[in-house]
């Protein structure tokens, strides 16, 4: 009863994504925001609804320890049930947590071919098969080009969707979605979903960024920054 | 007593099993004329080494004590602990460096930086202990020092430095050139004790040019001095180059190289001379103590002779003559005779015999000096103790002590042994704190706990050998707890009639699942329990909790309500209704759904990187749930939550996995709910044990 309610608070599909969107094997996402907006907290979230939904999630976070990701889910969890019946609701976190797997990496210690023997590694050991994988904490640039179409099937392959977190900087004019673009190469758009955070009053501003020959009708969500919760849609 | 505190180096080595340290440190006590005879760890004359004096570690070659010893060398006193090798007693090494101002870190010059040096290595960095590297056994097949050096660079981000080269390698070992100098160094003798310096052969003098190069370089940037000599291209004094070899390995930043083969008898000497060149005294190193008037704030102690004594016992052991104290002075001096506090008991302790150790000889002296480490007779203390003059309340920081991760009941087999086992675990937990031993309350047997089957194996034999006991051990055991899961109603009377008076109680009222481990709650109104009786209710409902009605195990997390009940005047009494509250119990426990909770221990692993698919894979076999694995250049950290009765054995399982090369740590962290299938085996078990009655 508890998992159905809180399915029902996907973040995704508040900003209009489909599940054959979402969960198609190879799609790959970005949230991208400045720094400290919030790309760790809506990526947490985005991986708890696939929980809900009994998907394997792969968190890997490029920098922060094991601990403080550990941290990140149980915050959001608790956020997400704190109406809830405390009782169900621990017993609902405890069985997540046997579908989580956190791998973090220091920064120049990653690559993408190392991301691929380790999640091999757990594939073929029957560890764990990834069926969402959040890759947090990366900076990506047009130089990673053929590491990620390679990642793009693998993806396929192994039958799984990544979320990228994308920081972009003040001084950057290009708009995230042409930022993104460039990732791919000339006539390889690699990304499907693409969501922007921006800072809005005291609230945070979730965009759907509609990709070329996209029409996105639906207006932003807000979230609490004090919870990093979705609060209410703006009119 | 040479009282000259510069001339004074407290050095510790440390490294990898089988790396040859007793060998070196024997050489040591050979060349600084301390022993007249060489006996080797695995050697024929069955004697075994000067430092293993424990006979299981001449029998097993590995050193599991560490002996403290001292010599003199060149003019300089070295305070030297042996310590051990084998990772099931890191606790010895952890305590030896807390008290040594330096160590010499043994590499062998074929295995490399294995698995123990890296957590040895740990070790230093946590206590700021500065290190020289001795690559040892450059003689045996497949040396190569130079490798070593790139390893301890690469696995230990050591700034390591080679200040020598070797002539030869391999069999064809025959000296040493020593890069500061600039001489080729041989030794001659049975024993390598005499000297002969000669040129650098021609054909290593290319080698020898470009290695002394990269040495000044490396040591200018700890010498303003150097660096204007190399800049000028003036010739540069040995003691220059020596300066600021010693700054650079003083901070830590440096790490000086030297090598050999300690049972060729090569090199030795020069590593005593490296000790004292570029170790630091006991002056040149600060040490802090903890002021426990003034909110454990951090103290100096000035490691003045003249100031009030601070000295810290490091270690206890159980002589022929009774407690022997190791202990280390860091401020004052301790004379025979003197008084002084054990800081923690707050006890005056009087200091009467005090001798310097020389592995299990000893040699009395009159007193220790700061700075000075040495041992105390008849002063009844516990490892880690503090002793201060009296008024100073002060504390030495206290160890990093490592929970035990494994646990093993043990039985004696006859009444003589039961005496000898009490007085071998008294003595043992006293001298070493990672051993622990308690009586359960469940089980009424005797558990004793460790680092590692191979720690709690050691003791257990140490206990066959020198107490004489006879011991049976069992098999490991896992706390399991009883709880219940859901809210039920109990109404139980108790009435007997049985000639005499009568026994009469009811108690109604409700069980329900609660955080803590037992709530009691009294909710009776209008005296249908009158007052005198509600506590042996209580203890009814206690008394069921020490053993669960459904598989013997203690029950927890039950809560308590009693809300109505009945008396009678004459046939009520206490006993009728602890009679009653355990009936009322029995009745609603069954019903409330019990389960089995296990305890969850925290687990992590540390491995190379190329076996971290294997652990995750051993993890998932023992039903571990692996929370992450975190990479650091060529180690993996894999953090899992795994069940205690998984656990045992597993540390044999790693080491062969990984070929010793990994390593873990084991801490309790939940109690969670037995899966259906564990539970069906231990419910079998137990039906088994009841039939049996074992």
């Amino acid at each position: 009863m508890l998992k159905k309610q809180l399915i029902l608070r996907d973040p995704l599909s508040f900003l209009g994504y489909e599940t054959d969107e979402t969960e198609k094997k190879g799609n790959f996402g970005a949230v991208t925001s400045r720094a400290g907006v919030g790309k760790t907290a809506f990526l947490v979230q985005i991986a708890i609804s696939r929980l809900l939904k009994d998907k394997n999630v792969l968190h890997i976070s490029i920098q922060d320890p094991v601990d403080k990701i550990s941290l990140w889910y149980k915050e959001m969890f608790l956020n997400l049930t704190q109406k809830h019946d405390a009782k169900q609701s621990k017993q609902l976190w405890e069985s997540l947590l046997t579908k989580r797997f956190i791998m973090t990496f220091e920064t120049e210690s990653f690559d993408f071919s190392k991301l691929i023997t380790r999640v091999d590694e757990l594939r073929n050991q029957g560890i764990f098969v990834p069926q969402l994988i959040i890759l947090d904490g990366l900076s990506l640039d047009v130089t990673m080009q053929s590491e990620l179409n390679r990642l793009k099937e693998y993806a396929v392959q192994n039958n799984f969707t990544i979320w990228f977190s994308v920081r972009t900087h003040r001084h950057q004019s290009d708009d995230p979605v042409t930022m993104l673009q460039q990732l791919g190469g000339q006539s390889n758009f690699l990304f499907n979903m693409i969501i922007q955070l921006l800072p809005h009053k005291d609230k945070i501003q979730v965009k759907r960024l509609p990709l070329t020959g996209e029409h996105n009708e639906r207006p932003p969500l807000l979230i609490d920054p004090s919870t990093m919760m979705i609060k209410e849609t703006t009119k | 007593m040479n009282t000259l505190m510069q001339k004074v180096r407290n050095i510790g080595i440390s490294a990898h099993i089988d790396s040859g340290k007793t060998t070196l440190t024997e050489r040591f006590l050979y060349l600084t004329k301390k022993i007249h005879r060489i006996h080797e760890v695995r050697g024929k004359d069955g004697v075994g080494a000067t430092m293993d004096s424990m006979e299981l570690e001449k029998e097993r070659g590995i050193t599991i004590a560490s002996a403290a010893t001292y010599c003199q060398w060149q003019n300089h006193e070295i305070n030297i602990i042996d310590t051990p090798g084998h990772v099931d007693f890191t606790i010895e090494v952890e305590r030896a460096l807390r008290v040594l101002d330096g160590a010499i870190l043994v590499l062998c010059s074929v295995g490399g930086v294995q698995s123990q040096s890296i957590t040895v290595d740990q070790q230093m960095k946590r206590y700021q202990v500065p290190c020289i590297a001795f690559i040892n056994k450059c003689d045996r097949s497949g040396a190569d020092p130079f490798r070593v050096i790139n390893e301890l660079k690469e696995k230990l981000n050591h700034n390591a430095i080679a200040i020598q080269i070797p002539i030869g390698l391999e069999a064809d070992l025959e000296g040493i050139i020593d890069l500061i100098s600039m001489k080729a160094i041989y030794f001659d003798g049975e024993f390598g004790d005499i000297i002969r310096t000669e040129e650098i052969p021609d054909s290593l003098l290319e080698q020898a040019l470009l290695k002394r190069e990269e040495l000044v370089d490396a040591a200018s940037i700890f010498s303003d001095e150097l660096t204007e000599a190399v800049i000028e291209e003036t010739e540069i004094p040995d003691n220059l180059l020596i300066k600021a070899i010693r700054q650079g390995t003083i901070q830590r930043e440096l790490t000086p190289v030297v090598m050999g083969s300690a049972y060729k008898n090569k090199g030795i000497q020069l590593v005593l001379d490296a000790a004292n060149n570029f170790l630091p005294s006991p002056d040149e190193v600060d040490n802090e103590a903890l002021d426990l008037d003034n909110n454990e704030e951090s103290f100096h102690l000035t490691g003045k002779k003249e100031d009030p004594l601070v000295a810290l016992a490091f270690k206890l052991e159980e002589g022929q003559f009774g407690q022997l104290t190791y202990i280390r002075v860091y401020q004052g001096e301790l004379n025979k005779g003197d008084t002084c506090v054990n800081v923690r008991t707050g006890k005056k302790v009087k200091i009467g015999r005090i001798v310097r150790m020389h592995s299990d000889q000893m040699e009395d002296v009159e007193k220790i000096e700061a700075g000075y480490i040495g041992a105390l007779f008849g002063v009844d203390c516990v490892s880690g103790d503090t002793f201060a003059t009296s008024g100073l309340n002060i504390s030495m920081t206290s160890m990093h002590i490592p929970e035990p991760v494994i646990s093993l009941s043990i039985k004696a087999k006859d009444n003589a042994s039961e005496t000898s086992i009490a007085k071998a675990l008294n003595r043992f937990t006293k001298e070493d704190p990672t051993f622990q031993t308690f009586v359960s309350n469940e089980t009424g047997e005797t558990i004793i706990s460790g680092m590692g089957e191979l720690h709690l194996e050691v003791y257990i034999e140490r206990m066959r050998r020198e107490y004489k006991a006879e011991i049976i051990t069992g098999e490991p055991s896992v706390a399991y707890r009883e709880t219940i899961t859901c809210h039920t109603t109990f109404d139980y009377t108790h009435k007997k009639q049985t000639g005499g008076a009568g026994q009469y109680g009811r108690i109604a009222g409700f069980m329900e699942p609660v955080t803590d481990d037992f709530v009691f709650e009294n909710k009776v109104t209008g005296g249908s329990i009158p007052t005198q009786y509600i506590s042996s209710c209580e203890k009814g409902f206690v008394s069921c909790l020490a053993k669960g009605p459904w598989l013997e195990y203690p029950v927890t997390g039950v809560k308590i309500v009693i809300n109505d009940g009945a008396s009678h005047s004459v046939d009520s009494s206490e006993m009728a209704f602890q009679a009653a509250a355990r009936g009322a119990f029995l009745q609603a426990y069954f019903k409330a759904q019990p389960v089995l909770h296990e305890p969850i221990m925290k687990v992590v692993i540390e491995t190379p990187a190329e076996f971290q698919g294997n652990v995750m894979g051993s993890l998932n076999q023992r039903r571990g749930m692996i929370i992450g694995s975190n990479e650091v250049g060529q180690i993996t950290a894999i953090e899992a939550q795994v069940p205690l009765s998984e656990m045992f054995g597993y540390s044999t399982t790693i080491r062969s996995m990984t070929q010793g090369k990994a390593q873990f740590s084991m801490e309790f962290f939940t109690y969670k709910q037995v899966p259906k299938s564990v539970l069906e085996t231990i419910e079998k078990k137990n039906e088994k044990k009841t039939k049996t009655g074992t």
